[in-house]
């Protein structure tokens, strides 16, 4: 396998597939809930409150609680699904470019894509709350903090959805599923149980960075093995896609 | 590079093929070997041949048999595509790209890029005559526009090999005709090998005269189209007279060798008659009518449908 076609590829199915996610139907979404979250943000911050930690509480709970897996879900369960059952796929699968380099060329688009809308997100809703109560370097903190938290994010949940838009045929209710019952219930039980979800690992990561709310105190698993943890997810649920990409057939 | 030993010099060899979807076959104890030029693969829909091509690309796994293309297995063999360009029978074009993006892309994923690639989007959107549309998005052409850039798309990286699959289907008889030049041309000027599929016969003779008739998941007929045809003109052809003073012309048509058979329909105003030579049948007609001093309103052939063509092909 030629190494520099392979990198052709992936760049060609990373830049075209980025422009479809950026400037489809999805974008719409993107807009609605961030105009979402300014209207709650933005609410709450009109109110006579603690800045720093009922900020940094509304992002975890607003953002990176709710619609971090949400957006994932909304991108990852489409990009492949969508291409296999209008059939347009059928010109990546007929190129001379092996299916695992396919796969990490619709991967990185995707996670690129929920990052920019995370992040747009994530920008609305602090500027929103923060405005109202100064804009000082530990606010700035606050916002980089959850961000970077975002783009990590963006990178494991990206993984996960794209492999079960390869497994499921219709990979949404599994999405549902996930990001509704398992992150949003199990993840926020007492107990050890809470582990067996993405969302601890981020906010673990997050109570290691983020000095303010409820985040700063969260029962944490640790940041090197939290980071290990999220990093050996990525890598596991993309050989596990790409494998699976690379076994299905095309009909 | 995966080898396959057997078909050297042959474009595609299939041998004791089989595909099945669940308990529906798409290709049963298939056998075909496809020589370099133009070849018609013609049957009725779910004869198997997008399942044939598939297996060709790689997308799909045999069940059973063996299948090469150029001497190479197909299936997780993306190396292969570097030598086949596809065109497929469904809507595959990304609706929200233009044209010219689109083409750009398939390069891209063939590993061109600037100038050279740029050169080969112009000529191939020239040769398809689609260098007007280019910049429009394929989500607003017409049903041959579209049928025009799936070509162009197959064959931006100069692919050895074409497969079109029912590349004239839903056309218009103008764009039919274009189409048809074209994929002659793309053999004639262009050496590429051309595997293109039809359910219409007359369409493929149009193209070429190396045919693999498909029916039912088997080959049932392979070689040059006139001894196909021959084949066909012996099987007994019903055809439908309708018009006035007809019992005279059923009279007059019995006392002809290739009559087999005439019966009148329910209301009497028409014969369904039986012919061995439809040939002699369509000749010596006008003479017949003459004779019997009748007026004909309609006429058709029954059997003009491959169906029946191919029942009795397997059947025989």
């Amino acid at each position: 396998m030629n190494l520099k076609n392979a990198v052709n590829g992936i760049y060609a199915l990373t830049s075209h597939s980025l422009k479809g996610l950026l400037l489809s139907r999805k974008a719409v979404i993107t807009l609605i809930v961030l105009l979402f979250v300014v209207a709650v943000m933005g609410y709450a911050g009109a109110q006579d409150v603690d800045a720093l930690p009922d900020g940094a509480n509304l992002m975890d709970a607003l953002i990176l609680f709710f619609f971090m897996p949400v957006m994932a879900m909304i991108f990852g369960s489409s990009l492949i699904r969508d291409e296999i059952d209008n059939k347009s796929i059928t010109h990546v699968a007929t190129a001379p470019l092996d299916r695992v380099f396919a796969y990490i060329g619709y991967y990185l688009p995707l996670a690129l894509a929920v990052s920019v809308s995370m992040i747009a997100i994530t920008t609305a809703g602090f500027l929103s709350f923060f405005l109202q109560h100064g804009v000082n370097g530990a606010a700035l903190e606050v916002y980089s903090e959850f961000t970077a938290l975002v783009v990590i994010g963006s990178f494991v949940y990206s993984s996960l959805f794209l492999a079960t838009s390869v497994l499921f045929k219709k990979p949404v209710f599994f999405g549902l599923f996930y990001a509704f019952i398992w992150e949003g219930f199990i993840g926020s039980i007492p107990g050890a149980i809470q582990k067996a979800s993405i969302k601890h690992y981020l906010r673990s990561i997050g109570s290691e960075w983020i000095e303010h709310g409820d985040i700063s105190e969260f029962d944490a698993s640790g940041f090197g093995g939290s980071a290990a943890v999220l990093l050996g997810l990525t890598i596991f649920f993309l050989v596990f896609g790409a494998y699976l990409f690379r076994e299905k057939e095309i009909c | 590079m995966i080898e396959a030993e057997t078909g050297s010099g042959s474009v595609m060899v299939a041998e004791s093929l089989g595909k099945w979807y669940g308990e529906v076959i798409g290709l049963n104890n298939f056998n075909l070997e496809i020589k370099p030029g133009i070849t018609g693969v013609v049957g009725p829909n779910g004869s198997g041949k997008s399942t044939l091509f598939k297996l060709m690309l790689g997308l799909i796994k045999p069940n059973t048999g063996r299948i090469s293309v150029f001497g190479q297995v197909p299936w997780a063999n993306s190396q292969l595509h570097s030598e086949i360009g596809f065109c497929p029978d469904y809507e595959s074009l990304p609706s929200d790209s233009t044209g010219r993006e689109f083409l750009s892309l398939i390069g891209h994923l063939h590993a061109m890029e600037g100038t050279t690639l740029s050169k080969r989007i112009e000529e191939v959107a020239s040769l398809v005559e689609m260098s007007r549309a280019m910049d429009r998005k394929t989500g607003g052409y017409s049903k041959g526009m579209k049928q025009r850039m799936k070509i162009a798309g197959a064959l931006v990286h100069d692919p050895q090999l074409l497969i079109l699959d029912e590349p004239l289907s839903g056309t218009d008889p103008i764009v039919r005709k274009e189409l048809i030049d074209l994929t002659k041309r793309l053999n004639k000027e262009h050496n590429h090998d051309v595997i293109v599929s039809s359910h219409v016969l007359f369409e493929i003779e149009r193209m070429t005269h190396d045919v693999a008739l498909m029916y039912k998941g088997r080959t049932v007929a392979t070689g040059d189209i006139s001894e196909i045809r021959t084949l066909i003109d012996k099987h007994p052809h019903n055809i439908v007279i309708e018009g006035h003073g007809i019992a005279a012309l059923a009279k007059a048509l019995l006392d002809e060798d290739y009559t087999v058979s005439v019966a009148f329909n329910e209301d009497r105003s028409g014969i369904t008659v039986q012919v061995s030579k439809p040939e002699d049948f369509f000749n010596g007609l006008p003479a017949l009518i003459g004779e019997a001093n009748c007026s004909v309103s309609s006429m058709y052939s029954q059997d003009d449908n491959l169906e029946a063509i191919f029942k009795y092909l397997v059947g025989r």
